[in-house]
């Protein structure tokens, strides 16, 4: 099968493993703290969050085959239901990104609902209008979210006696760190499940599941709705790190979705993991190569192309010799 | 907004002739899509680039050699015909040999691939300033006192017109048009009875390619020469085909024509931003009801 290449061989936890997996976590707990940089934390934090987002967006294409391509409408949904719940109504933001989960989750419920009959391209096709429509929708109403002009958020609040106050990035980057562990782990349960088993079974041959009795509706209204809410928290955790939402596209158009989509194919479809190394290689690229300008969205595209053509289990595909 | 304004036919005719020539735009712009789509199946997100490098063909043409405009639309759609094969050949062959089952949507990623990179290089070679031509022709035709329409824009609905007909004729009688209709109906039968399929397949791209740079090149006095410019054309395009369609060329048409209406009332009734949420909803709504098309009578696919 193409998209996505087969199952991990072999998920045994060797000692071997269990020291490469103990190293990783303590070079992302211990990178930004020791570094003490604005910088290195911030491209810590991108690169966490593009790839948690990469992952979830893994967990709809390369497990169900499900494409959503107006991605960052459910990431606005997520960012703007808590920033707007704070901007309007006083809402803690910790109980406003899970509102934002929710409304995402709802949305996601109803993309999979009226994406049922169809299929493949189709979903991306409806999904990147209801992404648009959503954004157009933010953009239009200036008198409920300022549109354009941009909707300030207010930060977190101190938790546990950490200061969230944007003056320091760290207590941003280990909230971060602790929110992308739950949701990976999360999804990873998932898919070693009989859920991930459906998933699988989904995007080879919808036909032979459903003729094999299972209830393809289902799962697919499972993965969208779950992956939808997971989008939405990100969204609603982004919203009160960032400061400032416009509905621009670079932010939460079709340069955020292909942006996303890009991680997830370089890291490699249907691995999971794969997407959040591919966030930090092409994060950590793009922050060394920033100063070449545009040079640098080419070799991007140009990657991408790459992965499509000749390393199409991206970075996943390197795993038997790392791994 | 006062209703009575629904009432006046002098307002109501200009907003018709509007939503004409918006359509006749997004018809011709929807035209190399669907053709694309209905032969290959492939989903082209490049497109509105090749629109894109059709404006910089057409601005080169006019303005910086100074040769007359409709060479200028010619040199377009020529260049854009051979970009659209060598994309073709470099790119989506290898990738339709490789990829097997799936292909259609891995070529539709692939071909945002090419998307950031053609709009980044033009980024680089032209900068973000914006390149165009006030007018191509000057004049209006003025009917009664208030409808005003510029030649210019009879112009475009009519060579809108011409290239619908002319691509109609040709995928209906021509040999290669019978081919193309044989390969987009059944690839395997089609080679069977001695069809070059991936002969038909570039063929069919270059086309789409060469009407992408046409409708550039012909609008450039709405839409200057800038690296982004095929975003909003793109959306458009895509919104008529899936409303005409996926595949049926004439339906692209008549679903650009009819999108370019909607949006002149809507622009009209409501502020012009929601004329984008009018067209999403739209395309979800004829997704969710009739994913074939509003003008299809097969009951298929998706």
């Amino acid at each position: 099968m193409n998209a996505g290449g087969a199952p991990q061989a072999s998920d045994g936890l060797t000692a071997a493993r269990i020291a490469k997996i103990a190293i990783l976590v303590a070079l992302l707990i211990a990178v930004p703290p020791i570094a003490d940089s604005r910088f290195i934390t911030t491209v810590f934090i991108s690169a966490l969050m593009l790839g948690c987002l990469a992952a979830i967006y893994d967990f709809m294409i390369g497990y169900a085959g499900l494409i959503n391509f107006g991605y960052a409408g459910f990431i606005a949904a997520g960012a703007y239901t808590s920033a707007l719940a704070a901007f309007h109504f006083g809402i803690n933001p910790v109980v406003g990104v899970l509102m934002g989960g929710a409304v995402a989750a709802a949305l996601g419920f109803f993309a999979a609902i009226i994406t049922l009959r169809l299929r493949g391209l189709y979903i991306a096709l409806l999904t990147f209008f209801l992404g648009e429509a959503i954004r157009f929708s933010i953009s239009n109403t200036p008198e409920y979210t300022r549109g354009m002009l941009g909707l300030s958020t207010v930060p977190f609040p101190d938790i546990l006696g950490f200061d969230f106050s944007r003056a320091t990035l760290l207590p941003y980057y280990f909230l971060l760190l602790a929110l992308v562990t739950v949701i990976m782990l999360f999804m990873w349960s998932l898919v070693r499940s009989k859920y991930g088993l459906a998933f699988k079974a989904l995007r080879e041959d919808e036909l032979a599941a459903e003729s094999l009795g299972m209830s393809t509706t289902r799962y697919k209204l499972f993965n969208f709705t779950v992956a939808s809410f997971l989008t939405g928290i990100m969204g609603g955790y982004y919203a009160h790190y960032l400061g400032i939402l416009s509905p621009t596209p670079e932010e939460f158009g079709i340069f955020r979705t292909v942006e996303i989509l890009t991680i997830c194919y370089i890291g490699g479809r249907g691995s999971l993991w794969g997407p959040l190394f591919g966030a930090f290689l092409i994060v950590g690229f793009q922050e060394y190569f920033r100063g070449i300008g545009p040079w640098r969205l080419v070799l991007f595209g140009l990657l991408l192309i790459f992965v499509m053509l000749f390393a199409r289990r991206g970075l996943a595909g390197l795993k038997k010799y790392v791994w | 907004m006062d209703p009575a304004l629904l009432l006046e036919p002098t307002i109501l005719a200009q907003i018709l002739i509007q939503g004409l020539v918006r359509g006749a735009m997004y018809a011709l712009m929807a035209s190399g899509l669907s053709l694309i789509f209905g032969i290959m199946g492939v989903k082209n997100f490049s497109h509105g680039e090749m629109f894109m490098i059709g404006v910089y063909v057409m601005f080169f043409v006019t303005v910086v050699i100074g040769a007359p405009f409709p060479l200028g639309i010619a040199a377009a759609a020529v260049v854009l015909f051979f970009v659209g094969i060598v994309i073709e050949r470099a790119l989506i062959e290898p990738l339709r040999r490789r990829a097997g089952r799936d292909w259609l949507l891995d070529a539709f990623v692939l071909t945002i691939g090419i998307m950031v990179v053609l709009q980044n290089l033009a980024l680089i070679v032209f900068g973000s300033r914006r390149r165009g031509i006030t007018e191509l022709i000057d004049g209006h035709l003025s009917i009664g006192e208030n409808i005003v329409v510029s030649y210019e824009r009879l112009m475009i609905v009519g060579v809108a017109a011409v290239v619908g007909v002319a691509l109609f004729i040709f995928v209906r009688y021509s040999y290669a048009g019978k081919a193309m209709r044989a390969t987009s109906q059944d690839p395997e039968a089609a080679q069977t009875l001695g069809i070059d399929i991936s002969r038909v397949y570039t063929y069919a791209f270059g086309i789409g390619a060469a009407l992408a740079g046409l409708a550039g090149a012909l609008l450039i006095s709405i839409f200057p020469a800038y690296p982004t410019v095929g975003f909003h054309p793109i959306i458009k395009s895509i919104a008529a085909v899936i409303l005409g369609g996926l595949g049926n060329v004439q339906g692209a048409v008549a679903a650009g024509l009819l999108l370019g209406l909607i949006e002149g009332y809507t622009a009209f009734f409501m502020s012009a931003g929601w004329q984008s949420v009018m067209t999403a909803v739209l395309v979800i709504l004829i997704l969710i009801f009739k994913p074939a098309g509003l003008f299809s009578r097969r009951v298929e696919r998706p």
